[in-house]
Formats: C-alpha cells, structure tokens, sequence
C-alpha cells in the first residue's frame, strides 16, 4: 500500500471526471445550448429518428425556418421532445419568433403536448437546439443504462471491478 | 506495465480520431456528391392552387376563446423530381411545399407555413407528380384573417443522412397567389365544431 500511488490514482481520476464536464460545458457555450447533444427517446420523428439516435444541436441561430427539426423543453416537463417546425411567424420589429411543430410520425400537430394554454413555442425561450448532425443508434447505450437496472448494477460492478484489478 | 484503465484510454483514444476523421470524410464527400448533382438548384412548379378558407371555432383549429378563426385548405398541383437527392448516405427525403406572407396588421411579421408534405425513403418514389392534391394541413394564421393577402409556395426539401449532417433546400419553381375574402366560402363556420374543443 503506496499512499502516494493511491493519491495520484485518486487526481487521475478526478482528471478524467473534470475533463469530461469541462467538455460537456465548453460545448455547450459554443452551441448555446444546455444540451447540446440529446439521445432520442421516442418514435415520434421515425423513420428520420428511432430511439436510441444521438442529435447534435445548435442554437445560435436566431431563427428558424420551417422544415427545421427543433428540440425544445415544455415548462413543467423536463423531457426534451424532438419536432419539425410547420409554421414560423416572425415580427421583424422585435425578432421574436412563434413556432408550431409537429413530428414526422404523428397525426397533428403538437398544441396538445404544449404548456396549458400556449399554442406556439417562443423561440428564444423554449427552442433548445436545432438539429444538426445524426449519429444513428449509438446513444442506446444510454437510454440502456438508463432504463434497467440490471445494467447499471452490472456497469457498476465493472468500474469496481476494473479499479481493485488495475494494480500495475 | 500495462493497466485496464490505461489500455481502455489508448482504445478509447484512438477510436475517437478515427470517428473524427470518418466523420469529416462522410460530410465532405456526401456534399461533394450533392453539389454534383445540381441539388440545390433543382426545377419545380406548384400551380392550380384553389384555396378553400372556412371559419372554425376550435382551439385545435387556432381558436381562442372560441373566438372564430380563418382557416385555409387548398389543392394544387405539384411537379418536381427529387432524383438526385439519393444518393449513398441518403435514408429519406422530407419533402414540403410552404407558403410565405405578411402580416396585414402588422406588415413587420413575416410567415411561413407548411400545407403540404411527404416523406420519401425510396429513390423509385422521388418523381412527385401531384393533381389535385388536398393540402394535409389547414391553416390558420396569428391574426383572426388569412384571407386578402399574397402567398408564395415553394417546395422545400430536407436530406436526413444514413450518418452525418441534416441539409436542406429549396427548389427553384415559384407560385405567387392572392387569396381573395372569405365570405363567399365560409358558409360552414355557423357549424358547431365542439367535438375536439375540450
């Protein structure tokens, strides 16, 4: 049992973990956005999106058009929903922007989601990014981890695992 | 000498340049091959567009309050063939034709709407040839009137990539409409329309 060693394991670790946030934030000042890559978790937008797709998003972009796939976040609710904009009605005096959206694979459009009484989204306000880049499939992983709790315990167990048998 | 940690690291490491490197080399050559192809310059003509406006009262028609609303409904023709949107990173095509107009009350507000659209996933569908075809969507507009004004339609269209990024475009065809008063067509709005209002 080296103190020392275990110590310098210790700040490695803590490397890591900082870096990560650091990267995670940083990305998010470039784009905007406080989340600036989502997993999708619904097949509200197939076939375009299935669950489990990872989305990179935007959000410098003052407005959007229409045809554009936004992500936004309803008050009250704290899961991001992914749709396409059908309408855009833009005052140019003010810039403010309303947005109706609606997803690929639902009938209507998507005022009954929406916050009691609202039927448009505020771009400034609610938009969290505008999709730009697609990674098929790969954010599973997560939504994996996420929803069973077998695979937590077991992702547990091998970072334990992997931290008792790395001795050099 | 060599530790789990530090193994998955240099895995790790490596993986991330050669997605970074994949991932520049898939966008680079997937808009070379759209550029190519003229993409974002291809003809399309939407025309015979007869505008249907009736009045509705239901929240999911853009009433508030009940208040009546305009809506517009139309069919019109549409021409276009989006053949050289396919391409190997091509999973489907999104295509839709939408309107832009001003604002009668504030003429500042500028909008755009979406009457009408398809998707596409396969290259053998992506001649569209439409007669007569109902817009899926009907219309209402912020302000209670959408009539008494000049719409543009355009077809627009949106690539979503097997990988990679979202692009999108217009095509070159342009139809300019002027969508004349409601009140000879808007003889159903007396009908109650409560069914979808709670």
């Amino acid at each position: 049992m080296n103190l020392r060693l275990e110590l310098t394991r210790f700040l490695n670790l803590c490397f890591a973990l900082a870096s990560a946030f650091m990267f995670w934030k940083g990305l998010s000042i470039v784009t905007d956005s406080h989340s600036p890559i989502v997993v999708v978790l619904s097949g509200s937008m197939e076939p375009a999106f299935q669950r489990g797709d990872i989305l990179f998003l935007w959000n410098r972009n003052t407005l959007n058009k229409v045809g554009d796939v936004v992500v936004y976040e309803v008050d009250g609710k704290d899961i991001p929903i992914v749709h396409r904009v059908l309408r855009e009605h833009v005052d140019e005096n003010t810039g403010k922007q309303l947005l109706l959206t609606k997803g690929d694979n639902n009938a209507g459009n998507d005022i009954p989601l929406y916050a009691k009484r609202k039927v448009y989204l505020h771009k400034e306000k609610d938009i969290v990014g505008t999709v730009k880049g697609y990674i098929p499939q790969l954010g599973y992983v997560t939504i994996w981890i996420s929803e069973n709790k077998y695979a937590k315990m077991g992702l547990m167990g091998l970072i334990g695992l992997s931290a008792l048998l790395s001795n050099e | 000498m060599f530790s789990i940690t530090q193994r998955f690291q240099q895995t790790s490491n490596q993986a991330l340049s050669f997605a970074i490197f994949a991932a520049v080399f898939v966008v680079g050559t997937f808009w070379a091959q759209l550029y190519k192809d003229n993409a974002f310059a291809l003809p399309s003509s939407v025309g015979n567009v007869q505008p249907h406006i009736n009045v509705r009262t239901s929240r999911y028609y853009g009433s508030i309050n009940g208040k009546p609303k305009e809506n517009l409904k139309l069919s019109f023709d549409l021409d276009a063939d989006l053949t050289p949107l396919f391409n190997w990173n091509t999973k489907q095509v999104f295509a839709y034709v939408t309107a832009t107009y001003n604002g009668t009350l504030k003429p500042s507000v500028k909008s755009e709407v979406a009457f009408w659209d398809s998707i596409i996933t396969d290259k053998a569908n992506a001649h569209i040839t439409l007669r007569n075809a109902k817009s899926k969507y009907s219309i209402w507009d912020i302000e209670e009137k959408l009539s008494e004004r000049d719409l543009t339609f355009k077809l627009h269209w949106n690539i979503q990539p097997w990988v990679g990024t979202l692009v999108y475009g217009e095509t070159t065809g342009e139809t300019l409409i002027k969508i004349s008063d409601s009140k000879a067509s808007s003889k159903d709005s007396k009908k109650p329309n409560n069914q979808q209002s709670q």
